[in-house]
């Protein structure tokens, strides 16, 4: 079996928009993900299969996975600048065929998390992201237990069996150190080059909301102080802000009917 | 079989050119740093002068990494409140074939460094070199560094780690370290615009000055410089160890003395602190540096004491980058000719002796002690801007004073004994050769 690892070639100083050779890496939560897999590989015997989408430079990174113990590197030529879904897409097309997908929760550059997400939706695994706590099972049937963190600060307890999609926090693990026959190997590692014809990912188009538009009575008043006061007072109650008390399916009726009635929805 | 032809430890200056030139002449070369990229733990005042260049990177000027062209070089004399400034423009040198010029360090080392992979080295960062690996009659043939598994064998190793080289003592090829040999460097880089630095310094588009400041010191034997960036100013003082430490006086508040110096502080106004560094220098010379070779080993670039810094001349970048390209050239003959005994290594000395690298060293010899000298330090400067303060100061009615007499009492209020002053002209005569 393979397990697959998800790494961003990203600007680890900050500056995220220079490709600065001195300063890229991967993040921290890619680096948490990549020691999990190679953990999980260890007791599994399993392959890693590192795999990044950006430019040559980004080969960097795969050659520091493999240095640390990663079998074999794909890097998917893409313009790192698509959107996550289409991001997504083309990094799903790579790892289908693994067992595991490990991911880190959200790059440090400009991440928003959604790419493991998207991957998961596109290859219809599970998934399990934002972990915070993660217990790799001691025998081969058994699953890895998780805590996944919520708003709030809850914590959502899960179990991952079968294909799943995992992302992980920074914190969760820090990264082994490569050997340094391990650096100068992957110095010579054949890295595999995945490219990415035609992206379709369709979106729906959108436009920004705007409220319909409603008709308001021109103020009346003797004074233009009158006048404004009349469109911006608010220290008289005007009939908003009516406390309720009902049943949701009540509450919702009325909901919608307000709305209807501002304008809001028609 | 080793795992590598040639091991070249640190990628400063030294170690990327030594790189560069053993892998031109077709060895394995595995380089390492232990900072995460070249020139990442690097500083220096500002100056390269790269000439030395030529031989292994010859269009170097057009690649190089390089902030401004040195087109003023001034010697500058701080007395508390007077300063006499000696300077020399030449808008020639902001031309091919260059001079001297600014540049960042972690821009230029690195950039150097990838010259060395460009011609075939291995680079390996965040990699700390620990000890040496000996065989079983004793000769050096690798090297331990803390990475797993991080043992490496070679036919020679080149030590171009800096100052204060582990691995040379460690070889045995130090003295007793002695801390008087020591200067310590502190730098602060301020922020100020271009348009600015331009305007203030009296140059335009990349041209850049570099000043040297003897005094202003705070009473610290020492120095002081001055370097223009694109977009930021280099102030710096270089301390003699013994005297910091005996005056108690923090390095810091001694560049902020000599920023509110009435001389300096108008070049410096209004800009911020973005940067504050500090290093050791290896000042002494000649009467500090280490024996630079043993079976399989050879020791360049600070490493080996050849940073010479001789009061209005600091320069250890060319040093480093001529004997770092001589050792990797060195190794990699004595590996084709099949010896790589402190005998076949031999060259090495042989061409750092012919060239300007031991040479320069030969002659200024006296120089570093003359000028750190308590009397060159506390004295001389208050003399010699006393006599200008006098022949330029309009007195009338009174007539001017004869240069002679001005000297004479000059020399009297700065307690200087006319013996110690014609010695001191000789040593300098001698010296500067
Ligand atoms: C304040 C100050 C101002 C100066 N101004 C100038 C100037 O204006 N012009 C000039 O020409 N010179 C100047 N010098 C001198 C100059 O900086 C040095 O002479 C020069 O850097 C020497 O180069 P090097 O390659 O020998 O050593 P370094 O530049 O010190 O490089 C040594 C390298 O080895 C690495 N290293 C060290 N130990 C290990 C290890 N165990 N394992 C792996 N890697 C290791 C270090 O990280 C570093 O990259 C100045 C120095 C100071 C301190």
């Amino acid at each position: 079996m393979t397990i697959a690892v998800c790494l961003k070639w990203i600007n680890a100083s900050g500056q995220t928009d220079i490709d600065d050779d001195r300063f890229m890496g991967f993040s921290y939560a890619d680096q948490a993900a990549l020691e999990y897999a190679l953990r999980v590989a260890e007791n599994t015997n399993d392959e890693v299969i590192v795999v990044t989408a950006g430019p040559v430079g980004a080969e960097a990174v795969l050659r520091d996975a493999i240095a640390r113990g990663a079998q074999r590197a794909v890097r998917i030529d893409i313009d790192r600048s698509h959107d996550s879904a289409v991001i997504a897409q083309a990094i799903a097309q790579a790892v289908s065929h693994c067992s595991l997908i490990w991911c880190g929760d959200y790059s440090s550059d400009r991440g928003s998390g959604s790419v493991p997400a998207f991957i998961a939706a596109q290859l219809s695994f599970a998934q399990a992201l934002g972990l915070v706590d993660i217990v790799l099972p001691t025998g081969a049937q058994s699953p890895i237990t998780a805590l996944r963190r919520l708003d709030g600060g809850r914590r959502e307890q899960l179990e991952i069996r079968g294909q799943a999609v995992i992302s992980v926090e920074g914190s969760t693990a820090r990264l082994r150190r490569a050997s340094l026959k391990g650096s100068m190997a992957a110095n010579k590692q054949v890295i595999e080059i995945v490219t990415v014809n035609q992206v379709a990912v369709e979106t729906p188009p959108t436009r920004a909301y705007r409220p319909r538009a409603r008709a308001v009575a021109a103020p009346v008043g003797n004074s233009a102080l009158d006048r404004v006061r009349q469109i911006t007072d608010t220290s008289t109650a005007k009939g908003h802000g009516e406390t309720v008390h009902l049943e949701p399916r009540e509450a919702a009726e009325l909901i919608v009917s307000k709305l209807r009635e501002w304008g809001y929805q028609s | 079989m080793t795992d590598t032809d040639i091991i070249v430890v640190g990628a400063g200056p030294a170690g990327s050119c030594a790189a560069i030139a053993a892998a031109k002449a077709g060895k394995r070369v595995v380089l390492i740093e232990r900072g995460p990229f070249p020139g990442s733990k690097n500083m220096y005042g500002g100056v390269i002068y790269p000439r030395i260049l030529d031989e292994l990177i010859p269009d170097w000027f057009e690649h190089a990494p390089i902030q401004r062209w040195i087109v003023r070089r001034s010697t500058m004399l701080l007395s508390d409140t007077g300063a006499l400034n000696i300077d020399y423009r030449s808008n020639a040198w902001g031309q091919a074939p260059y001079n001297g010029a600014t540049a960042y360090r972690p821009d230029f080392d690195n950039w150097l460094a990838q010259q060395a992979v460009a011609a075939g080295a291995e680079l390996i960062c965040s990699t700390t070199v620990t000890g040496l690996l000996r065989d079983a009659q004793g000769r050096i043939n690798g090297i331990t560094t803390d990475r797993p598994d991080g043992d490496l064998t070679a036919s020679v190793v080149i030590a171009c780690d800096g100052v204060n080289s582990f691995i040379a003592k460690e070889a045995g090829l130090y003295k007793a370290v002695d801390a008087s040999n020591y200067t310590l460097g502190v730098k602060e880089t301020l922020s100020l615009p271009k348009s600015v630095i331009d305007e203030r310094f009296g140059v335009r588009d990349n041209q850049g000055v570099d000043i040297e400041i003897l005094g202003g010191t705070s009473g610290v034997n020492g120095g002081g410089f001055i370097y223009t960036n694109l977009d930021t100013i280099a102030v710096g003082v270089v301390l003699k160890l013994p005297k910091l430490s005996a005056q108690k006086k923090r390095p810091e508040e001694i560049i902020a003395e000599l920023k509110r110096h009435p001389a300096i502080a108008p070049l410096i106004e209004g800009a911020e602190v973005i940067e504050y560094s500090a290093h050791l220098i290896p000042e002494a010379g000649l009467d500090m540096m280490p024996k630079m070779v043993a079976d399989g080993l050879l020791v360049a670039g600070d490493a080996a004491a050849l940073c010479l810094a001789a009061g209005i001349w600091l320069e250890g970048v060319n040093f480093a980058m001529a004997s770092g390209m001589y050792a990797g050239q060195s190794a990699a003959q004595a590996m084709t000719a099949g010896n790589t005994t402190a005998a076949g290594l031999q060259t090495y000395t042989k061409k750092l002796n012919e060239t300007f690298v031991l040479k320069d060293h030969k002659k200024l010899r006296k120089i570093p002690h003359l000028v750190l000298s308590d009397r060159v330090q506390h004295k001389y400067p208050g003399f010699v801007t006393g006599i200008v303060e006098r022949m330029f100061r309009v007195e009338n009615p009174h007539p001017k004073p004869g240069v002679r007499r001005i000297l004479r009492e000059e020399r009297k209020k700065a307690g200087i004994s006319l013996m110690d002053l014609v010695r001191d002209a000789l040593t300098g005569l001698k010296g500067f050769g």
